[in-house]
């Protein structure tokens, strides 16, 4: 009795003194919880700090809670900071933005057939959320991730609509196929370079395992790293529609430097006619039935001719300052059963160059629904539509002559001139398009407490059809056959079927297992067909009457490859701070020799979380400190099917009548005059993988809380058994084989910072990132170096080597030693007899290339990359930017003698010794003369938002508008008028330019 | 445990049994080796493959032209034109001159093409043995062909008699010029006992061999009786002068198939392929669908303006690479109709397009620096507006071979008879009588010049004549650099084949 007595003695207390205070101090507070981007956010935790009271944001981001004045909300939310606000004592409204997580250790990171927590990530994954991506125009995603992830080379050097981009993880390790693996919602899509399936509008994270342990679990093709997309998905509780909007108008990124001047043009011309042994043209005669006007005549001072009349600026003709549209709708949500996720995504890229430009067409649906307790289902589908027409467009035509005859037709210069770029953009058909389906359904089976099987099926299926037609008056190739239309299709189907068991589990306090194990079989077909028709009797049908041809082509193929796989992955902590990881796969492929049908690729990982020692518990500062270290094989299987086999190719012969048709081993047309065909056909039975043993040495420090955080690691990529295109004996009566052969390492440092400068209403992040990649060619087989190409025609040779002990694709020649002033000189290089104006050569170099011996004479790999990024938040403004650079690395300028170059030529007057005279038909050799320093720093973005007030209009919940800049300046000691940014192989020869783009956003959350 | 069953259950199912059978490659749309060489039609169309080399872009029609005329007094290269091809017209030739690579390369895939017929055809038993003998014969012309071309650009060079079908197979060092040539003597004489004389157009049959066997014994006697460089192996210039001289003979009196065309222009009329005088051509069709099916090479020839021949074929622009020189036009007679005829010194209306015919006429120079007097020896009157022509380029032809019987007979009556054709046909006299051998030689070799300019023989006849100083450089003015008799071996191969020289 006594006891019931207190007890309730007690809770009158408690009761009064409760009452009392509410009816003293307890009041409502309301208010909206938004994220960074103004969205609102449904489902958030606010709790008053020390009591029991909490509510949940409703599906508006609406919040009601009774808490004393003066007392602290602890707004939590998933995947967002916590934040604790104290209210004061007469409010009641208490608006809040939840910052999103990233520096958060509890994040969770995609590290393929499955997610980690970040803490607990052994080997070296870079991370970036789809929201971190920049908000350009861009038709793919590959080129967003420029200066995102530390090691994460993006080589974008066009500026067409929907150009691809080459990506590097950790440097060059491969003379087959060195693109990464993209993985799409674990749909193991192919090379990265133009991963146009995905709008960035629905990526939730993009991962790239860059180490040995973390793409180990793609075996085979995980050599050159693993880029891992993950699409937004539905959250339970919640119902939205947001809209994406983004236009953007752009202009010309560089100066342009073209002549301006006709007669500048006409006597440059002629003089180089005259150097070169040639017959001046501008003397005021017909050449044939073609009249080309004199200087004097030009200049306007021949007294019986008038001024000459025409001056043609071709870049007014043929560039425009295009307007890009992206639009993007998205509903998604869900309840405790259910989530979804579709989108819409509509994106029109307009080209620099008239009548080109990309369309594409992405939609998405993402949909889970829990079947029992322990059993969901669901399916993924993403379906792209790509249309890609016209092209790029030259603006260095003569501007002598008219782009129109008076009678509103092309006019042509002489008989043989098909290079009219009006022409070409208004008549030649040029247009693929492009249809991709990645669709896949999976159950998951909880079975025991922490046991999980996962069955998936996944089918990716990509065509294309290209349609090209070339009119006989538009181009050359249209003119020799009078008509040239073309029809060609792709199409490419892969299955892939997989089943793998997790089981995760922790075993008393201090041991925490993890396991993944599977198998995966996958199918690939590629089916390509081709019709060609030649001769038509008019332009009109263009390509859609092929039938009505003289001559046809007609080519079909069609390849099978099989990869059928298992693979595993063992995590194990100990004490939650020594944490294990092994991964291993062995792949089984079609493509691989007879004698090497399977590989096996081990590895593994050790981390050690300083932090969580005793020891470190005096210094509460440091939040994290992560050793990590990995090492192990992965593989590249980068080579196309049946290397291995001994093959036969058919060509016809004209005999008895007509063409008949003949088998033997093959040959193809490499697109190069020079050097023709190649001739292959040549198995070899022990073709296998590539194998890439890499060391990776990491470290992960966190201080005050993740406010600061660097990240580093060193690397040692090792990759021997190149795959590669052999070239041999032109005595065999072959060109080349495919073969294992060659060392290449690669050894880098990446390092990545942020820091959190300030918090709260005003909060100021700074990042950045640096990569270091040293790249070496140990041993490329078969003798000390190897052309990277064939001859380039400009320079008679081929440019770029891969030799014994130098990073790869060096430029080779000749060292540049000023202009010759004399005639008479005898050039080191082909015993010619020089002339005064000519460049000045030093060969006795020590290659063994040409005939007196050449030397390296520049190295396309940059010494390092770097990207910095800063964000401001002020109330409801954000500003973020970032800059890119490329350090260090030599470009091979074939456009190096500009037409203002050209002003400043060596003549006898001015005896330049930088700039060698015009000539018409000499060929220069390739030198230092031509090679520049490539290092540049590109503002790559800007962004300027302004977050309206959540709810400020009926109906809508949120309201975020944006201005973003991009490619807003370059600083470089490149020729101004072009974008330095160049591919792998660092030849600059003319791109398509890089716009620079100014872009409006709107997002609207309803 | 019921669960646990569940889960061995699921496994089971799910994972599949390794299979290395799922992992073997079958080559969907591809033929290999294993499955091909099994029938009569395979055998014919691997010979048809060995065939399509030669009017291949970097082989007879266009490529072979340039390598075995640019050097000669016959054509220059315009200047401006390709760089490579310009130092060989100077005949300073290097091992890295591009032009040289596929001289180099495609007698070599022609080879490999016609050692994979000699190796599989005959073991193919579901054929006639005619038949069999017929394809395996011109197998080993071809590859005789195609050596015969090596040896006389290059010298010493490797050489395969088998398939290379294993990368072990590739790097064979260089075999001795006698060696190469006792091969080709063995191949032809092999391939002649094997085949008919049934013709085909662009295939050879045993006349072509006879043929082909004749000129291998008079490149043999001409160049060891000159001492011309390289053949101090041959031991009796006379001994092959005998053996050319029969084998000559053979094509001369002892068939009916092939004879001289009464008509010059004929031998070069497409619509006339089958004419009396092609004993072997590389031959193409303008309804071919790439360059070597169909032949760009009368565009070499021709000038940089639209225009039209003589026959109103319509030329919309040559491309003027081309230039024949002033030497060789200038030693032609004025009435031989080889000069009047065969070579083009009036086009027509010059820049009007493709319009009908109206026949202004504008008069080619020989001192022009662009636009000379052209070749018609390439020029098919069916030349449609694009590029693509039916000329074939000959390779062996009849007034070749009359000319070799001549050369190998010397100042004989047969000798004296054989020249009297050719040169009747071109509307000249007799030569003086009572030449002596040499002076007979020395006129058949400029008769051969005359008979036989732009067709690929020229460069052959003064080296194995031991004339290139003489006459390139004493009598025209040119200057040789480097071995003026034969061409370095590409760089390329030098490079990559490490037991060239063992």
């Amino acid at each position: 009795m006594r006891t019931i007595f207190y007890t309730t003695f007690i809770c009158v207390i408690l009761l009064c003194v409760n009452a009392a205070s509410v009816l003293a101090q307890q009041r409502q507070v309301t208010g909206v919880v938004t994220d960074a981007e103004g969205i609102t956010l449904p489902g958030v935790t606010i709790a008053v700090k020390g009591t029991g009271t909490r509510t949940v944001s409703d599906v508006k981001g609406s919040y009601t809670i009774n808490a004393p004045g003066g007392a602290t909300l602890v707004f939590t939310f998933i995947g967002m900071q916590s934040r604790e606000i104290a209210v004061g004592t007469q409010q009641s409204k208490l608006d809040v933005t939840l910052q999103n997580a990233t520096r958060d250790l509890n994040d969770v990171v995609v590290v393929g057939y499955g997610v980690t927590k970040k803490r607990d990530v052994t080997g070296s994954v870079g991370s970036i959320k789809g929201s971190d991506l920049n908000r350009v125009p861009s038709g793919n995603v590959d080129q967003l991730l420029q200066g995102k992830i530390a090691g994460v080379q993006v080589m974008a050097p066009s500026g067409q609509p929907g150009a691809a981009a080459t990506i590097r993880v950790r440097g060059y390790g491969s003379r087959s196929d060195a693109n990464a693996l993209v993985v799409i919602d674990g749909i193991p899509l192919g090379d990265a370079g133009d991963i146009k399936q995905v709008n960035p509008d629905d990526i939730e994270s993009i991962e790239v395992l860059k180490d040995a342990s973390s793409s180990a679990i793609y075996g085979s093709r995980g050599a050159n790293g693993v880029i891992l997309i993950t699409t937004r998905k539905g959250k339970s509780g919640q119902s939205r529609i947001t809209l994406n909007a983004l236009t953007t108008v752009s202009t010309l990124g560089n100066k342009l430097d073209v002549f301006r001047d006709p007669v500048e043009f006409a006597t440059i011309n002629n003089e180089s006619r005259i150097n070169g042994g040639e017959a001046p043209q501008y003397v005021g005669q017909k050449i044939g039935d073609f009249y080309y006007p004199s200087v004097a005549e030009l200049r306007g001072i021949d007294p019986s001719k008038p001024k000459w009349p025409y001056y043609t600026d071709w870049a007014k003709l043929v560039y425009r300052n295009p307007v890009s549209q992206s639009y993007t709708l998205t509903t998604d949500g869900g309840n405790d059963k259910t989530i979804y996720a579709i989108s819409g995504n509509y994106y029109n890229e307009q080209g620099l160059a008239i009548k080109n430009g990309y369309e594409k067409y992405v939609g998405r649906v993402n949909l889970e629904q829990k079947l029992k307790s322990n059993v969901t289902a669901g399916i993924n589908v993403i379906s792209t539509w790509t249309k890609n027409y016209g092209q790029g467009l030259s603006v260095d035509r003569n501007i002598i002559f008219p782009a129109l005859n008076n009678d509103g037709s092309y006019f042509h210069i002489g008989s043989n001139d098909y290079g009219n770029p009006l022409q070409i953009a208004n008549e030649v058909l040029n247009q693929s398009k492009t249809i991709d389906l990645l669709s896949s359904a999976f159950v998951s089976w909880d079975i025991i407490k922490g046991l999980n099987l996962r069955s998936r099926i996944s089918n990716a299926y990509g065509n294309s059809i290209s349609d090209n037609y070339q009119p006989r008056d538009a181009t050359g190739t249209g003119y020799q056959f009078q008509g040239f239309g073309q029809l060609s299709n792709y199409s490419a189907n892969h299955l892939i079927i997989e089943n793998f068991l997790t089981y995760d589990r922790d075993f008393g306090k201090n041991h925490h297992i993890n396991f993944v194990a599977g198998t995966s079989y996958e199918n690939t077909n590629v089916r390509t067909s081709l019709i060609q028709g030649q001769g038509f009797v008019n332009d009109i049908l263009k390509n859609e009457n092929l039938a009505g041809a003289t001559t046809y082509v007609v080519a079909n193929n069609l390849t099978r490859t099989v990869l059928e796989s298992y693979y595993g992955r063992f995590n194990y902590s100990l004490f939650n701070r020594y944490l294990f990881t092994f991964t291993a796969r062995t792949d089984g492929s079609s493509k691989f020799g007879d004698n090497n049908k399977y590989a096996f690729f081990p590895t593994g990982a050790v981390a050690w979380k300083v932090n969580e020692e005793a020891f470190m518990k005096d210094i509460p500062q440091v939040s994290e400190l992560k050793l990590r270290g990995s090492y192990g094989l992965v593989g590249n299987q980068g080579i196309s099917p049946y290397q291995s086999l001994s093959l036969l190719g058919s060509y016809k012969y004209f005999t008895d009548g007509g063409f008949q048709t003949g088998y033997g081993p093959p040959f193809f047309n490499d697109g190069t005059n020079v050097n023709g065909k190649v001739f292959n056909g040549l198995g070899n039975k022990s073709l296998k993988w590539e194998t890439t043993r890499q060391l990776d040495l990491g470290i992960d420090i966190g201080l005050f809380d993740q406010r600061f955080t660097i990240s580093a690691d060193y690397y040692y990529k090792h990759t021997t058994d190149l795959l590669r295109l052999n070239q041999i004996a032109l005595s065999s009566g072959y060109s080349v084989i495919q073969i294992n052969d060659g060392i290449i390492d690669n050894k880098g440092f990446e390092l990545g910072v942020n820091a959190q400068i300030l918090q709260g209403e005003l909060s100021w992040n700074v990042g950045g990132n640096l990569s270091i990649n040293r790249n070496k060619v140990l041993n490329i087989g078969g003798g000390n170096s190897i052309e990277d190409t064939g001859v380039i025609e400009a320079i008679r040779a081929p440019l770029n080597y891969f030799i014994n002990g130098q990073p790869a694709n060096v430029f080779v020649g000749y060292m540049f030693d000023g202009i010759n002033q004399v005639d008479g000189n005898i050039s080191p290089v082909d015993n010619a007899v020089q002339k005064a104006g000519d460049i000045k050569y030093l060969a006795g170099g020590p290659l063994p290339v040409g005939q007196n011996g050449e030397y390296i004479i520049g190295n396309p790999n940059p010494k390092f990359t770097y990207s910095l990024n800063t964000s401001l938040k002020y109330h409801r403004f954000d500003f973020s930017a970032q800059v890119y650079g490329v350090q260090g690395n030599d470009i091979f300028n074939f456009s190096k003698f500009t037409p203002s170059a050209q002003l400043q030529r060596w003549t006898p007057d001015n005896p330049s010794n930088v700039y060698p005279s015009v000539n018409s038909t000499r060929v220069n050799y390739a030198s230092t003369w031509y090679v520049q320093d490539g290092s540049f720093l590109r503002i790559q973005n800007v962004n300027l938002g302004y977050n309206f007030k959540p709810n400020a209009l009926k109906g809508i919940s949120n309201l975020r508008v944006y201005f973003s800049g991009n490619n807003l300046y370059t600083f470089t000691k490149f020729n101004p008028s072009y974008d330095p940014e160049v591919g792998e192989n660092g030849q600059f020869g003319g791109n398509y330019r890089k716009p620079r783009a100014y872009s409006l956003g709107l997002n609207v959350t309803f | 445990m019921k669960k646990l069953k569940y889960i061995a259950l699921i496994l089971a199912a799910t994972s599949f049994t390794a299979c290395r059978k799922q992992l073997e490659e079958k080559p969907y749309g591809f033929l290999s080796t294993a499955n091909f060489y099994k029938t009569e039609a395979d055998a014919n169309s691997a010979l048809i493959y060995a065939y399509s080399i030669l009017p291949d872009l970097d082989y007879y029609s266009r490529n072979f032209i340039t390598l075995t005329e640019a050097p000669t007094e016959d054509m220059e290269i315009a200047a401006g034109k390709s760089a490579d091809n310009v130092l060989l017209d100077k005949l300073a030739a290097t091992s890295v001159n591009g032009t040289l690579r596929p001289g180099f390369q495609l007698p070599y895939v022609g080879a490999n093409r016609a050692n994979l017929v000699i190796t599989y055809v005959p073991g193919i038993t579901t054929m006639s043995e005619a038949a069999r003998n017929e394809i395996v014969g011109e197998a080993y012309t071809l590859r005789a062909l195609h050596y015969f071309n090596l040896v006389r650009l290059f010298g010493a060079v490797p050489m395969h008699l088998e398939p290379v079908d294993d990368p072990s197979k590739t790097n064979l060092p260089k075999s001795s010029i006698k060696d190469i040539y006792d091969q080709i003597i063995s191949d032809l004489t092999k391939a002649q006992g094997m085949m008919d004389q049934v013709r085909h157009v662009g295939r050879i049959n045993q006349v072509g061999a006879w043929g082909l066997l004749s000129k291998v014994y008079l490149t043999l006697a001409s160049a060891k009786d000159t001492g011309s460089p390289g053949y101090d192996f041959v031991a009796s210039a006379d001994d092959m002068y005998a053996k050319a001289k029969e084998y000559a003979g053979k094509v001369v009196n002892d068939q009916t198939v092939y004879g001289l065309d009464p008509n010059l222009s004929d031998i070069y009329d497409v619509n006339k392929k089958s004419g009396p005088e092609h004993l072997l051509d590389a031959s193409t069709d303008r309804t071919g669908t790439n360059e070597g099916l169909y032949s760009k090479l009368p565009k070499m020839f021709m000038p940089n303006l639209n225009f039209k021949l003589p026959n109103k074929v319509f030329v919309p622009g040559g491309f003027n690479e081309f230039l024949t020189e002033a030497a060789l036009y200038n030693s032609f007679d004025n009435s031989d109709k080889r000069k009047t005829e065969l070579i083009i010194s009036t086009i027509y209306d010059v820049g009007a397009g493709n319009s009908p015919f109206v026949g202004t006429p504008q008069n080619l120079s020989i001192t022009d620096a662009y636009t000379r007097p052209f070749s018609n020896k390439y020029n098919d009157s069916g030349w449609q507006a694009g590029d693509q022509t039916s000329c074939n380029t000959p390779i062996l032809r009849f007034s070749d071979i009359l000319l070799v019987y001549a050369e190998a007979c010397g100042p004989t009556l047969e000798g004296y008879n054989a020249i009297k054709a050719i040169r009747t046909r071109a509307g000249l006299g007799d030569l003086p009588p009572n030449l002596t051998v040499k002076q007979f030689r020395d006129a058949v070799l400029q008769e051969r010049s005359w008979e036989l300019c732009f067709e690929g023989q020229r460069l052959f006849d003064l080296r194995r004549t031991h004339n290139m100083e003489n006459i390139l450089v004493t009598k025209y003015g040119k200057t040789i650099t480097g071995d003026a008799y034969f061409f370095p071996i590409p760089q390329s191969e030098v490079d990559r084949n490490p037991n060239l020289n063992n």
